[in-house]
């Protein structure tokens, strides 16, 4: 017979194995759904290349060419706010909730200057654009990019609003944070794949 | 003699065992997370479907019994009835059937406790009702027309909004693939027993793994061709319009680089049951274990560089060729495939159990479907045949004779398993002769109307085809009627067929080393797997499987499980 602490022992071995099982699952599954979803982002930017070949020159004639300034700012602050995150997940690591806190605030601020140049943008497309694909699939990916990162930005308040009151410690909490930093780092990502595709391959 | 690997601990009583209640009908019909109840959900969801979708299928040969228009009243009719049959059929049926057993059987095989993410398996399947009725509802409203592929300018300019309806609905069974997929990767990656490498694990699994890695990378296209679908009925865009500078063979581009990987999603679970049954019902093990499971990856990786050959007619002629030659190495893997299974069964005890007289009925008709599938990847003859009815005959080889042989031979092989009673053996013989000869009746004759030009998708044909239309019709119908064989089976097994015991088919993979049905948990304690999952005939194996037999089983022969 086991005495009671031995069986104590044994169940507290068993669910701290549980434990880690799932946030290796979580890990994997995470992993797999970016490879997965970025085939989303990808088709879109086949649906940009093959209507390119609809016209005789891109983009087509009559049709300016959008001004590169505001979206490369906007970009610049997609990246620092995804480094904003990664500090924030490294405060995080070290115990450090204040700093946690104050980086991922900054992270979402950013994130949200991003949205707000990506949302003039959408909306001050010129005429002459719109009557074309140029227009079309401009609006087509920045759109699509922007339903993914305002989801993903309003996940991130959330977790600001639990680690404010102070509900991450460690384990299972932490995934919340491990896990949207990773979608955010996603939204990044396939951004950087549509700002070259838009703005820089003609 | 190597030493025994008894499966279970000492702790397992027959009380235990006897305490093992089947899960009440009703726990079918709300939310659980468990993986068994989740199974036979998919399973239950998909057979309704699968039995909407054979009216269908009714209706059109009832209709092509004359060459006239009859049944129909009109040509438009007529397009939504096999639009609706084809969407059915694959994304309501064979898809989600396919989720049905791995949900089921793959965990217990890994000897794992439930899948790695029970919510979100709940929550996949949750999405399948939804879509169908949604699905369904356009049939009602105002039918889409365009064929299962739905291409546009018919999916945009003709459609009525059941086509709207159809990509909402295929929108959210795209999602529910991705959800499940990722869910059995991580489950097959993560979740199995020390003891279980990667290369002693059971085929099935295999060709999970190879399915949910298409599921995963190809589904996400589908996702973008039917938001672009959606937003040019919808929202005024011209993607898929020349007048707005849009392009119809982009949809054709996008969809089929989901639509061809999908083939392989309906077909590799089905390749992987085979392996199962084949091995256990010949008692041997399987032939080139190995390359059965790389060929399950090489299908999974060739299988995205061959989706222009749906477009031979309307692609770039200079990219025709290297399409043609992807599509003719993609047979390699299944040939070997075809060879492992003529090596298992070869010189075995062969048991002609209704599962492996499917099993069997796969390999006969699936080879017939790859061949005609090499013909249709050479050029020429594709270009001859193209939308006759040789094309409808070829893919209805590889999904009915492939698939639906498979779900079957599935059927018959887990069903005591599930419900913790045996199927009755005679009319499962009798389904399968009315199945084969239906089936080979119906779709081999439309080799030859296809070759003698009869185009697909009309209601109205050349009145020199009448004779074979109704060969053709004559054989659909027992091909329908065979279906209810099976039902009744199933429904009179369930409440009055013999009581299973938990190795009915003394297996030696893990799912056969519980009770049946398993208990919520499937184990009481963490099974051991036999080192070599197939490694039948060796007194090794044969006392494995009697530890299972004296494990659960009541002395004297009387099983124990079920009520």
């Amino acid at each position: 017979m086991m005495s009671s602490i031995e069986r104590a022992q044994k169940q507290k071995n068993s669910e701290e194995q549980a434990a880690a099982l799932r946030l290796k699952n979580n890990r994997l599954g995470m992993n797999i759904f970016q490879l997965s979803w970025i085939m989303a982002f990808v088709a879109l930017i086949v649906v940009n290349w093959q209507l390119r070949f609809s016209y005789a020159q891109w983009p087509p004639a009559g049709v300016a060419p959008f001004d590169l300034l505001l979206p490369s700012v906007a970009t610049l602050a997609l990246l620092f706010s995804a480094a904003a995150v990664a500090q924030a997940r490294q405060a995080l690591r070290r115990g450090a909730l204040a700093a946690f806190l104050a980086k991922w605030r900054l992270a979402i601020g950013l994130g949200a200057l991003f949205m707000a140049i990506i949302v003039y943008e959408f909306a001050t497309v010129s005429e002459a654009a719109l009557a074309t694909q140029y227009g079309g699939t401009f609006r087509l990916m920045t759109g699509f990019h922007f339903l993914h990162a305002l989801a993903i930005l309003a996940v991130m308040c959330r977790v600001y609003q639990q680690g404010s009151q102070g509900q991450y410690g460690g384990g299972d909490g932490a995934w919340a944070v491990e896990g949207s930093a990773k979608l955010w780092y996603f939204v990044s990502f396939a951004w950087l794949l549509f700002y070259v595709v838009i703005y820089w391959i003609r | 003699m190597a030493t025994i690997a008894v499966p279970l601990g000492q702790q397992q009583t027959r009380q235990e065992v006897e305490a093992t209640p089947r899960p009440a009908l009703g726990e079918y019909l709300r939310w659980s997370v468990d993986h068994k109840i989740i199974g036979v959900q998919y399973g239950l969801t998909a057979l309704l479907f699968f039995i909407v979708g054979g009216a269908l299928a009714m209706g059109i040969r009832l209709e092509l019994w004359t060459p006239e228009l009859d049944l129909m009243v009109s040509g438009a009719a007529y397009n939504s009835l096999f639009t609706m049959h084809g969407t059915i059929m694959i994304f309501l049926f064979i898809i989600p059937m396919w989720a049905a057993y791995g949900n089921y059987v793959v965990p217990l095989q890994l000897g794992a406790k439930d899948m790695a993410f029970p919510w979100l398996n709940a929550f996949a399947f949750w999405l399948i009702p939804p879509a169908g009725i949604v699905m369904l509802l356009g049939y009602f409203v105002s039918p889409a027309e365009a064929g299962w592929t739905s291409y546009p300018p018919l999916s945009t300019l003709f459609s009525g909004d059941g086509q709207t309806l159809w990509a909402l609905g295929a929108h959210l069974l795209g999602l529910s693939s991705i959800f499940g997929s990722i869910n059995f990767i991580v489950t097959i990656l993560n979740m199995r027993p020390p003891a279980m490498t990667i290369w002693r694990m059971p085929l099935l699994c295999w060709a999970v793994l190879a399915t949910s890695i298409i599921a995963v990378m190809a589904t996400p296209f589908l996702a973008g061709a039917l938001t672009l679908l959606l937003l040019d009925r919808m929202a005024g865009t011209t993607f898929f319009d020349a007048a707005g500078g849009g392009d119809v063979l982009l949809w054709q581009n996008i969809f089929w680089f989901y639509s061809h990987p999908a083939v392989y999603i309906m077909v590799l679970p089905g390749m992987g049951v085979l392996s199962e049954v084949l091995s256990i019902h010949s008692r041997k093990p399987v032939f080139g274990y190995r390359m059965v499971g790389l060929s399950s990856m090489a299908i999974a990786i060739v299988g995205f560089t061959v989706w222009a050959h749906h477009m031979f007619t309307s692609l770039q002629p200079e990219l025709r060729i290297p399409f043609m030659i992807t599509t003719m190495i993609i047979a390699v893997p299944t040939g070997i495939k075809m060879f492992s299974w003529l090596g298992t069964i070869w010189d075995g005890k062969i048991r002609f159990t209704s599962a492996m007289l499917f099993a069997l009925g796969f390999m006969s008709m699936f080879v017939i479907g790859g061949i005609t599938g090499v013909m249709l990847a050479a050029l020429p003859f594709d270009i001859h045949v193209h939308d006759t009815y040789f094309v409808v005959s070829h893919f209805h080889f590889v999904l009915f004779g492939g698939s639906v042989f498979a779900i079957y031979a599935a059927l018959y092989h887990w069903f005591p398993k599930i419900t913790g009673r045996m199927m009755n053996e005679r009319l499962g013989r009798i389904h399968f002769i009315f199945t084969y000869f239906g089936f080979l009746i119906t779709f081999f004759p439309m080799h030859i109307v296809g070759m003698l030009g009869m185009p697909r998708r009309v209601a109205v044909y050349d009145a020199a085809f009448t004779d074979l239309n109704r060969l053709i019709s004559f054989a659909a119908f027992v091909l329908g009627f065979s279906t209810f064989i099976v039902l009744y089976n199933m429904v009179r097994s369930y409440y009055h067929g013999p009581i299973a015991s938990a190795n009915p088919w003394r297996a030696l993979t893990l799912e056969w080393a519980t009770t049946s049905p398993p208990p919520p948990t499937n184990f009481h304690e963490d099974p051991i797997p036999y080192e070599d999952p197939y490694g039948y005939g060796t007194e090794a194996a044969t006392a494995y499987i009697d530890a299972i037999d004296q494990a659960f089983d009541r002395p004297g022969g009387a099983p124990a499980g079920g009520h």
